[in-house]
Formats: C-alpha cells, sequence, structure tokens
C-alpha cells in the first residue's frame, strides 16, 4: 500500500504528479484532499488551467454553478487548453441558461478536438435548446456515430429528433438508449412524453412510472405523466402527480404550470389563478407559465390581461411561444376582433408553419371555396413527413373536413371527419349504454309528485336563467339574444349546477330524500356561486347544455329560476356535433351511433321534463324558428324571462362580450340560415347516426 | 383537536412506545379507506412499532406509490420488505439510505458510475465499506461473489479496524483502507448495494461458511490465556454502540443478563465501548469475568469468539463476527429488530451458528433473558455430559 501522505504534495512533489493525484483523488470521491492539492498546486502557480478546471469540476458536483463557471472560465485562459474544458465549460453555462457563451464554448471544443464525442454531445444539446435543430441533429448523429454505445448521445438525439417532428425515429432512439442502460430514468420520461404525443396514452403513463422507479425525483417524469392526464380529463389524477412532485420540490416552475391548468380544467379558477401567478413568479420568462396564466385569465373573462400575458410568453423562453400565441388568435376570436385574430393566428403560421392548432383556430375565420391553396396546405402536413403527433393530426382532420364542408364535397369531408373523430374517440373510456341507462333513471327519480312533496322548498330568486339542450342546438344564439338585454348577464357555460347535485350523494338518487330544507339549502349554494357573476343585472343565464339532466331538479331548489329548452332539427343537430372537435369534454360525439343514441336518451328526459314542469317556469324554442323568425321568438323569450322588451336583443352580434364556446364564430354572424337543414347534402354519410335515430336518409 | 395537534399527540404516543393506543386513535379516522398521508404515515409507524409489519407493509407500499419521490418513505419501505424477505424490491429501495436527512452528507461522490452487476472484464470495480462494523462482516461475503460475477479486477476499500481480517478472507485483487488513496478503478459498489446489483436473494444464503477466520496466533494467546476457567465458557455483549439509532431498544445493563450466570458457566465480557466499565463490578454473584480491557481489536474478538463455546449477545458487530466464523451464537433481539433478522423465526438464512431470541413485549428483556437463561442450563448440562 502507498506509505506517501495523503493528499498532500510534499515538498518538491512536481506539480503533474500533484494534479494526478488530486484527480485520483477526486474520482474516488475524496474532495478534500483534491482540493488541498489543487490549492497547492494554485498557490505556486495561480491560474493553473488543470487545477483550475477541477476545482470546477467539484464546485459543480457540490451545485455551486456560478463558481465552477468561473473556474473554468478561468482555465479556459491559458493557451494550451484541451478541448473538453470548453466542452465543460459550455456544458455549465447552459445549464446556468448562459446561451450564446455555451455555445461560443462548444464551438470551440469541438473545433479543437472534432474526435471526441463529449463535445459533439454538449454542443449538440446547446444548439437544440437554442432551437437550432438541425444544426444539433448533425452533431448528435456525430456522437452516436463516435460512440454507439453511448445511451445518453441516443438520448439526446431523440431530444432533438422528437423536437424537429420526427416523433417515430426520436422513439427509435430512446428505445436504443434505454436497450443501452435499463436503468435510464431520462430515456424512459423522455419516451413517456413522446409516446403520449403520438397518442398510445396507458404506455405513457406506464413509462412514466419506470421513470419514476428509477429515479423518483426525475421531476420531468411527473410532469409527463400529469400532462397525458389533463390530456385525457382526469384532472384528479394529473393533479396527483403534480401533489407528489411538489412535496419533494414545491416551487417546481412546471409542477407548477400543469397544476394551475389542471384547476383550471376542474373550474377551481381562484386557485387555477394563484398557482399559475406563482409559477410565473418564480420563472418570469417562462412561455409555460405565462401562457397558463393567460388561459385562466380568459377563462376568467379578464381577457385584456390574458391577451398580454400571451403576448409576453410569446416573446419569452421556453416550449409553449407557438401555443400562446395561437392562443391569442383565439382570444381575439372570442372577444370577436375577427381581423386582429387573423393577424395574430398568421403570425404564428409564420413562426410555426406545422401548427396543427394555428390552422384549427384559423379554418373558423374563414369560408373555403375550391381550389384554396391553403387546404394542400393543411393536407400536406398529414402526408409523408408531416406531423405525427396525434393530437395535431387530429386537429388537422377536423379543420380540412371543415374546409371540405365549405366546398361542399361531402365525402372528402367525412373521410376527414370519420378519422379524426375515430383518433378522438381512442383517448378516453365511455359506455354508452351506461349512460342511456343513467339518463332513463333520472326520470324514475323524478315523478310528478315530487313537486308538491317538496313545495315550499328551494331558494326564492328570479336571477338564474338556464338555457338548456344539446350541444350546438342554439344555446349560445339564445343566451347571446338574451345578454344583450341591459338587465340581463350572459355568465356562460357554468358547472354549479351538476356540483351542487352531487354535493348530497349520487345524482338522481339522491332526489328520493331531497327534504324542502335541503332543496333551499341547495339553491343557496347555486346562488352564492353566481350571485357574484351578476353584474348587478336582473337576470343572470347559465347555459351550460347539459343541464337540461338536472331541470327538475332547478325547479326544485330555485323555483322561480326560468328554464329555456332549445331545440334542433335531429340530424343538424347532431352533424354539427360530430363535425366539432370540442375543447371540452363531450364523450358521446365522436361516434355517429353513440351520439344518435345518446340523442335519443335526451330527447327522451326532455319528454319527461315537458310533462312535469309547469309551463311558467319551462318554454323550449326551436333553433328553426329564430332563424326564421329572430324577432318574434327572441319576444317571446324576452317575455317569459320577466322583462321589457329591448331592441338591442336583435343586435346581438354587436354586443362586446366573451363567446367561448365552439359556437364562437357563428354568433358574430346576423343569422345563420345556412344550418338549416344542412344534413341532407351529406345524409349519404350519416347512415349510422339515421339508424340510431330511426330516421330515413332522404330520396336522393 | 386540529390535525396538527392530532399528530403531535399520535408522535408522543408513538415516542413513548404507545403503538396501540395511537393505532386505536388513528383508525376511526382511516376507516372509510382514504385519510390524510400523514395519519397513514402514522398508522404504520404504530404497526411496526406492534411488530405487525406485514400489515404495516401494503401501508407503506401505498405512500411510496403516491408520493414516489419521498425517499424517507422509500426507505422505510425497504425496511419493510427486506424484514418480510422480500429481497428483490427491498434492496432497490434501499438504495435511498444517503437520501435521509440526517444521512445525505454520509453520501461519497465518487465519479464513476456503480456498477449494475454485469460483466466487466479487463476492469476494475472498487467495493467500499459503509458505517457499522456489522454490517460489514455480514456483507463481506459478497466481495469474492462480485468479484466472480463481474469477471473483473475488484479492490476492496474497508476500514482500518476490519483491515486484517478482512485482507486474511481474499476473495479479491487489491485491498486498501478508507482514506487512503484507492489504486484506478473504473465502477464502483457500496458494500450495501452489491445486493442490489447482484440481485440478491434469500435462497443465495449463506454461501460458503465459515467466510471469515481467525488469527491463528492470537486464537493460541487466547487459548492459554482462558485455560485456566471452568468451562463451557459463554462470551456476553450486552449493548451495541449507543449511537446508532435504534440502540435504546437493542441494548440493555448488565444488571438485565445477571440471570445468565448459571452454575457451571464461566461469562465472559467482551464488551467494548462505553458499557465495558461495569463488567469491572458484575452485580453480585455473577460469574462474570472481564476480558474487555485486554481486547485490542477485531483480531482478539474473532480469537476469543474461536476459542469460547458460546457467544451471547444482544444485536451487535461480534454476533456476525461469530456468524462469518460460524461460531456458535445466541442474540436478543427487541420486538421490532433490524430488517436482517426478518421475522418470526429462531434462525437466520445468514448464519448456520446463529440462534435467535426475540422479545415478546417492546422493552421488556426479563422474558428474552429468562428464556435465554433456561437454554444456558441445557447447553452447559449437555455440555458437561459430552466433556465427562
Amino acid at each position: 500500500m502507498s506509505t506517501e501522505p495523503q493528499g498532500q504534495a510534499q515538498q518538491g512533489m512536481p506539480i503533474e504528479k500533484a494534479l494526478a493525484l488530486a484527480h485520483q483523488h477526486w474520482d474516488a470521491g475524496q474532495a478534500d484532499q483534491a482540493e488541498r492539492l489543487c490549492q497547492q498546486v494554485l498557490a505556486v502557480w495561480p491560474g493553473q488551467a488543470d487545477a483550475l478546471h477541477l476545482m470546477g469540476l467539484m464546485a459543480h458536483a457540490y451545485g455551486n454553478l456560478d463558481l465552477a463557471i468561473e473556474h473554468l472560465r478561468k482555465a479556459c485562459q491559458s493557451p494550451r487548453t484541451p478541448a473538453i474544458y470548453f466542452s465543460n465549460l459550455a456544458e455549465m453555462c447552459r445549464r446556468r441558461g448562459l446561451f450564446a457563451d455555451a455555445e461560443q464554448a462548444g464551438r470551440r471544443a469541438v473545433a479543437l478536438d472534432p474526435s471526441l464525442s463529449a463535445c459533439w454531445n454538449n454542443l449538440g444539446i446547446i444548439l437544440q435548446e437554442e432551437g437550432k435543430l438541425e444544426e444539433s441533429l448533425s452533431c448528435l448523429e456525430r456522437v452516436v456515430l463516435l460512440q454507439p454505445n453511448n445511451a445518453e448521445g441516443h438520448n439526446n438525439l431523440g431530444n432533438t429528433l422528437k423536437r424537429l417532428g420526427r416523433l417515430e425515429q426520436a422513439r427509435l432512439r430512446y428505445e436504443a438508449a434505454i436497450k443501452l442502460a435499463p436503468n435510464y430514468a431520462e430515456a424512459y420520461s423522455n419516451l413517456s412524453n413522446l409516446l403520449n404525443d403520438l397518442g398510445y396514452l396507458d404506455d405513457a403513463v406506464a413509462m412514466a412510472r419506470r421513470a419514476i422507479d428509477a429515479n423518483p425525483r426525475l421531476s420531468d417524469a411527473y410532469i409527463n405523466a400529469a400532462a397525458v392526464e389533463v390530456g385525457r380529463h382526469r384532472y384528479e389524477d394529473a393533479l396527483r402527480w403534480i401533489e407528489a412532485l411538489l412535496a419533494y420540490s414545491p416551487m417546481h416552475s412546471g409542477g407548477l404550470v400543469v397544476k394551475a391548468l389542471a384547476l383550471k380544467n376542474l373550474e377551481r379558477l381562484s386557485e387555477a389563478l394563484n398557482v399559475a401567478q406563482l409559477a410565473v413568479s418564480g420563472a418570469p420568462d417562462s412561455s409555460e407559465a405565462l401562457n397558463a396564466l393567460g388561459e385562466i385569465l380568459q377563462e376568467l373573462g379578464r381577457t385584456d390581461e390574458a391577451l398580454d400575458a400571451y403576448e409576453r410568453a410569446s416573446k419569452g423562453t421556453g416550449f409553449a411561444i407557438e401555443k400562446a400565441i395561437v392562443n391569442r388568435g383565439v382570444a381575439l376570436m372570442e372577444r370577436g376582433d375577427k381581423a386582429p385574430a387573423l393577424v395574430e393566428l398568421d403570425r404564428a403560421l409564420v413562426a410555426y408553419p406545422r401548427s396543427a392548432s394555428a390552422w384549427h383556430a384559423r379554418v373558423d375565420l374563414k369560408t373555403y371555396k375550391a381550389g384554396d391553396p391553403e387546404i394542400s396546405r393543411m393536407a400536406a402536413l398529414l402526408g409523408a413527413g408531416g406531423l405525427e403527433s396525434r393530437d395535431d393530426r387530429m386537429a388537422l382532420n377536423y379543420s380540412l373536413a371543415k374546409a371540405w364542408m365549405d366546398v361542399g364535397e361531402a365525402d372528402r369531408a367525412f373521410s376527414y371527419l370519420n378519422e379524426g373523430s375515430r383518433m378522438k374517440r381512442g383517448t378516453f373510456d365511455y359506455d354508452p349504454k351506461a349512460s342511456d341507462a343513467w339518463m332513463k333513471s333520472i326520470g324514475d327519480h323524478f315523478p310528478a309528485e315530487i313537486l308538491e312533496r317538496l313545495a315550499g322548498g328551494g331558494a326564492k330568486s328570479e336571477l338564474p336563467v338556464f338555457v338548456m339542450g344539446m350541444p350546438r342546438s342554439g344555446t349560445t344564439l339564445v343566451e347571446q339574444i338574451l345578454a344583450s338585454h341591459p338587465k340581463v348577464h350572459g355568465a356562460g357555460e357554468l358547472r354549479f349546477l351538476g356540483q351542487v347535485a352531487g354535493s348530497k350523494g349520487p345524482y338522481p338518487q339522491m332526489l328520493d330524500s331531497l327534504t324542502p330544507e335541503t332543496a333551499t339549502e341547495l339553491g343557496r349554494a347555486y346562488l352564492a356561486e353566481v350571485e357574484p357573476l351578476a353584474q348587478g343585472k336582473a337576470r343572470l343565464v347559465d347555459k351550460m347544455p347539459s343541464n337540461f339532466m338536472f331541470a327538475g331538479l332547478a325547479k326544485l331548489i330555485l323555483p322561480q329560476a326560468r328554464i329555456i329548452h332549445v331545440r334542433r332539427n335531429p340530424v343538424d343537430n347532431c352533424l354539427s356535433c360530430y363535425s366539432r372537435l370540442f375543447s371540452k369534454e363531450q364523450l358521446f360525439t365522436y361516434d355517429l351511433a353513440e351520439l344518435g343514441l345518446f340523442y335519443r336518451s335526451y330527447e327522451r328526459l326532455m319528454d319527461h321534463w315537458r310533462a312535469v314542469l309547469p309551463p311558467d317556469r319551462f318554454i323550449e324554442t326551436r333553433y328553426e324558428d329564430m332563424v326564421a323568425n329572430q324577432e318574434a321568438e327572441s319576444r317571446r323569450l324576452v317575455d317569459f324571462i320577466g322583462l321589457p322588451w329591448s331592441k338591442a336583443c336583435l343586435q346581438f352580434e354587436k354586443t362586446a362580450r366573451i363567446v367561448k364556446t365552439a359556437s364562437v364564430n357563428q354568433v358574430r354572424k346576423p343569422i345563420y340560415k345556412t344550418s338549416v337543414d344542412r344534413w341532407k347534402a351529406f345524409s349519404g354519410q350519416l347512415g349510422p347516426l339515421l339508424d340510431a335515430l330511426g330516421i330515413a336518409a332522404p330520396e336522393a | 383537536m386540529d390535525m396538527k395537534e392530532f399528530e403531535l399527540h399520535l408522535r408522543g404516543l408513538l415516542a413513548a412506545y404507545r403503538h396501540q393506543e395511537a393505532e386505536a386513535l388513528i383508525r376511526p379516522h382511516l376507516a372509510s379507506g382514504s385519510g390524510p398521508i400523514v395519519l397513514w404515515l402514522l398508522l404504520a409507524q404504530a404497526l411496526r412499532g406492534q411488530a405487525r409489519v406485514a400489515e404495516a407493509a401494503p401501508i407503506q407500499q401505498m405512500l411510496v406509490d403516491a408520493l414516489p419521490g419521498d425517499l424517507s418513505m422509500r426507505f422505510d419501505l425497504s425496511e419493510t420488505l427486506l424484514a418480510l424477505g422480500d429481497f428483490d424490491r427491498g434492496w432497490r429501495e434501499y438504495q435511498y439510505r444517503y437520501n435521509l436527512p440526517h444521512t445525505t452528507r454520509l453520501e461519497r461522490k465518487v465519479q464513476r458510475s456503480r456498477w449494475d452487476g454485469r460483466q466487466i472484464p479487463g476492469q476494475t470495480l472498487l467495493i467500499h465499506d459503509e458505517q457499522g462494523y456489522g454490517d460489514t462482516f455480514q456483507f463481506l461475503r459478497m466481495v469474492p461473489w462480485a468479484k466472480e460475477r463481474s469477471g473483473g479486477n475488484v479492490i476492496l476499500e474497508i476500514n482500518h479496524e476490519l483491515h486484517s481480517i478482512a485482507k486474511r478472507m481474499g476473495g479479491f485483487d487489491a485491498i486498501t483502507v478508507r482514506g487512503e488513496l484507492p489504486p484506478r478503478f473504473d465502477v464502483y459498489c457500496e458494500m450495501m448495494s452489491l445486493p442490489m446489483a447482484m440481485g440478491l436473494k434469500l435462497s443465495d444464503l449463506p454461501g460458503k461458511i465459515p467466510y471469515l477466520s481467525p488469527d491463528p496466533a492470537r486464537v493460541d494467546y487466547w487459548r492459554k490465556y482462558l485455560a485456566g476457567y471452568a468451562k463451557p465458557l459463554v462470551a456476553v455483549v450486552w449493548a451495541g454502540r449507543p449511537t446508532h439509532a435504534n440502540d435504546a431498544n437493542r441494548s440493555m445493563t448488565l444488571e438485565t443478563i445477571a440471570p445468565l450466570s448459571v452454575p457451571g458457566v464461566t461469562l465472559l465480557s467482551i464488551q467494548k465501548g462505553s458499557g465495558e466499565g461495569a463488567a469491572l463490578n458484575p452485580p453480585a454473584g455473577m460469574n462474570l469475568f472481564s476480558l474487555s480491557p485486554q481486547i485490542r481489536d477485531f483480531e482478539d474478538t474473532a480469537a476469543i469468539l474461536s476459542v469460547v463455546d458460546l457467544l451471547i449477545s444482544v444485536d451487535s458487530s461480534p454476533v456476525h463476527l461469530a456468524g462469518a466464523l460460524d461460531r456458535p451464537a445466541w442474540v436478543m433481539l427487541p420486538r421490532l429488530p433490524d430488517w436482517r433478522w426478518l421475522l418470526n423465526r429462531d434462525d437466520t438464512p445468514w448464519y448456520p451458528s446463529v440462534r435467535l431470541f426475540r422479545q415478546n413485549k417492546p422493552q421488556d428483556w426479563s422474558d428474552v433473558v429468562e428464556r435465554v437463561a433456561k437454554e444456558l442450563r441445557l447447553f452447559t448440562q449437555r455440555y458437561k455430559s459430552a466433556n465427562k
């Protein structure tokens, strides 16, 4: 065994020997001895590059990145600095976000020694983060060429390929990395993210779990898992992943962003806003954080602030810039600012010509004619070398379907539509029979006598007006007309009635044990949510279409509330549902037969409400009548909600308010007669729907 | 009482070994099958405190599933799984032993990757020991296995006190003392990560026994030294290292083991550390001689264990040394012992020569000492009749 004193340069020990010893100590994890030797070298020779380099590596290992960069910068001032020192400096600058310095040092390193794969690797990931993807690709391809067994090289190459949209190639790289290093947590996490994009959701979650199993503190894996759950509307599951991440890293910016978005989707908007603001305060330039803040502000109706947050996001760092610009376009569209909306979406398409979400928002802003070159641009994105992410392909299929419907080419439109809906239907579980049985049971639990039994119960208020029906039946139009009245506030689609219904045990079983007292309590609970939104108006319109499930309950807990049921030709209505990719969950609209079955259940339930609810609180209007006879229908509705007539209701398209549902661009048009009997042009494609509805196709 | 106060109250009960009371208070809050994470955590502790480890396991598993990044919970789970004999998962979770609040600073930042159990022909593997002497004795057996499995050169780095015994064992290419600069190496593995790297199974145990041997010269010395004492000779240890986290549960006082002074037996103290002074002044009527002052190092302990007829000890390093030497030893274990002794058995797969005596009631040694004394009388009778 060595008898030399450990970690101490003997008097007169040559510098080379002291440095070699220092490295050996550090390799063995003996930091004290290594540092002492380096300090001794530097005392004799200040600025000695190797000693500074080693000090830099040690500072980094102990978490002191700034000091590490300082040491390495000095080490790189020697005339004979080796390539690897520049490369290490480059990597530390990258970690600090100093990309310009990082790139410069990285390029110097590969110029000095093009045979070192580590140098190409570091430069490759710097270029990747800078968005210089083609160059990054050639660096990282070189790494795996020089070192075919370098798992990190394969993983990093996968990341660049993914950012280039070459998802299947990226997948092969990640799989190669995992084969080489079966416990490689980052590769599992990246693969999880990729599988989510490709639409393999269960596999994506399983891979995130494997990543966490390999490294329980790999935060990206938690975020990837949560993103899958948000994508398939399982927000509570998403929150569980994020809480597990925040439990050990409470200010993790990416975690806070996903949490904020999940809360937003759960309609817990004030919590969502707090979390998003926290994320922004921790990462003020993060496009992800700013975009999330924008989405929540938009949901809260604070459009100007939302537009501002999107604008800041579009100039920030990270991966949500494209999304922020598109969101800005959509927000402008919802406000009715069609021209500026187009400008934003075109801005997105200039920067991101392959942005499916920009195209998807944009198709609603125009009516396509045969031969429009945009149609072939969109179609090219679905072809070879085009987009591979499932969400992107889904959005483009719907976009192209919309364009071809405008043109009037039914076959083409439906081939895209059927493909898009098939993809969407694969992202969630839905049991149409169970849904049918549940809707039937609502009527069974609401016999006519229940109104007598609970007479005298409920909260007395004339404020609420419920506008309900199928989605795409005209509820937005009715709300828009009523909200144009100076004494009416249109509150949009609110979830409160459903939440109240579920607060006393499962609905509809809870109806059996309802007492007048609890009915009052529930009514008050609903009012407590909506009164602050009413802006002092006499009526508040809650146009959640699915409230038709709770129409009877609404009468029990809010006996003075008005209920307006909007009806529309069943086939037109269903066709309109089927041709939309909804931003919020609608589980029954992505399969024609399921859609038809749902419509039948809905009709049956509405028949029941019509029979039991008193006509002074329950009224029906037909979309077709609204279109054909706008003023008369509008007067009838205004009269029903107990207000004097206002001319403003006839100019509803001028009303300056935000419309957030799928009907956004139609309500800005004075009236939309082209939507009546539209389905007949597509009857050849609607077989399963017509069968389910029991309607015969018209003679050709 | 709000949750914070409730939690404090429960923690107080657990610290006072009132595990059943704590359990009874927690149960109603979790009757629905869901409840605050902290209550599940405390329930698992209350169950473990009652040695109901199998009942604690699914709760701890659920906690880890809910908060996978909580590395303390993972380490707690590893102890439960290992105690239940689930080595596969247990050793993997055991890797988080350096991620606890009081252990993070102990981890060595070795600048090479950890060996993952694969073949590494032509490369050098550094295996270094960790904290406890007992751990090192117990896992030294795996060093030659690692040499065989890896097909590489193996350097063993070991603390100074165990150096000569480990050196005699062999089965590696070089040995170095902790703190010295080890020769160059390509990969490393902590000694207690070898089970994870190599996928150690219960059925792999005990391996070749004995795997350690005493120094023959020291054995000669101690054989002569002890020739004049009446046989059988029984070495005793009643306390472990006081800084061990579980020492209050595993250690006792010399008075507590006084009943072991059965007629015909010579008790020899080989206790080291703060307890050894007591042996110079044994309780009245206890036939105890102290060897403690003459024991210079583990070589002496190993030689004495090779000469005496039996070791009776609490859960401390001499037990492992006796087991590795294949010498008879009886271990007195607390109600909830360390994971390495498994549960509900009086033998151990690690050491064929070791027999276990488990506490029935937490903190109460009287019953254990009584059982051991009874067995010692039988042992003495058998010894005397065999050596007539």
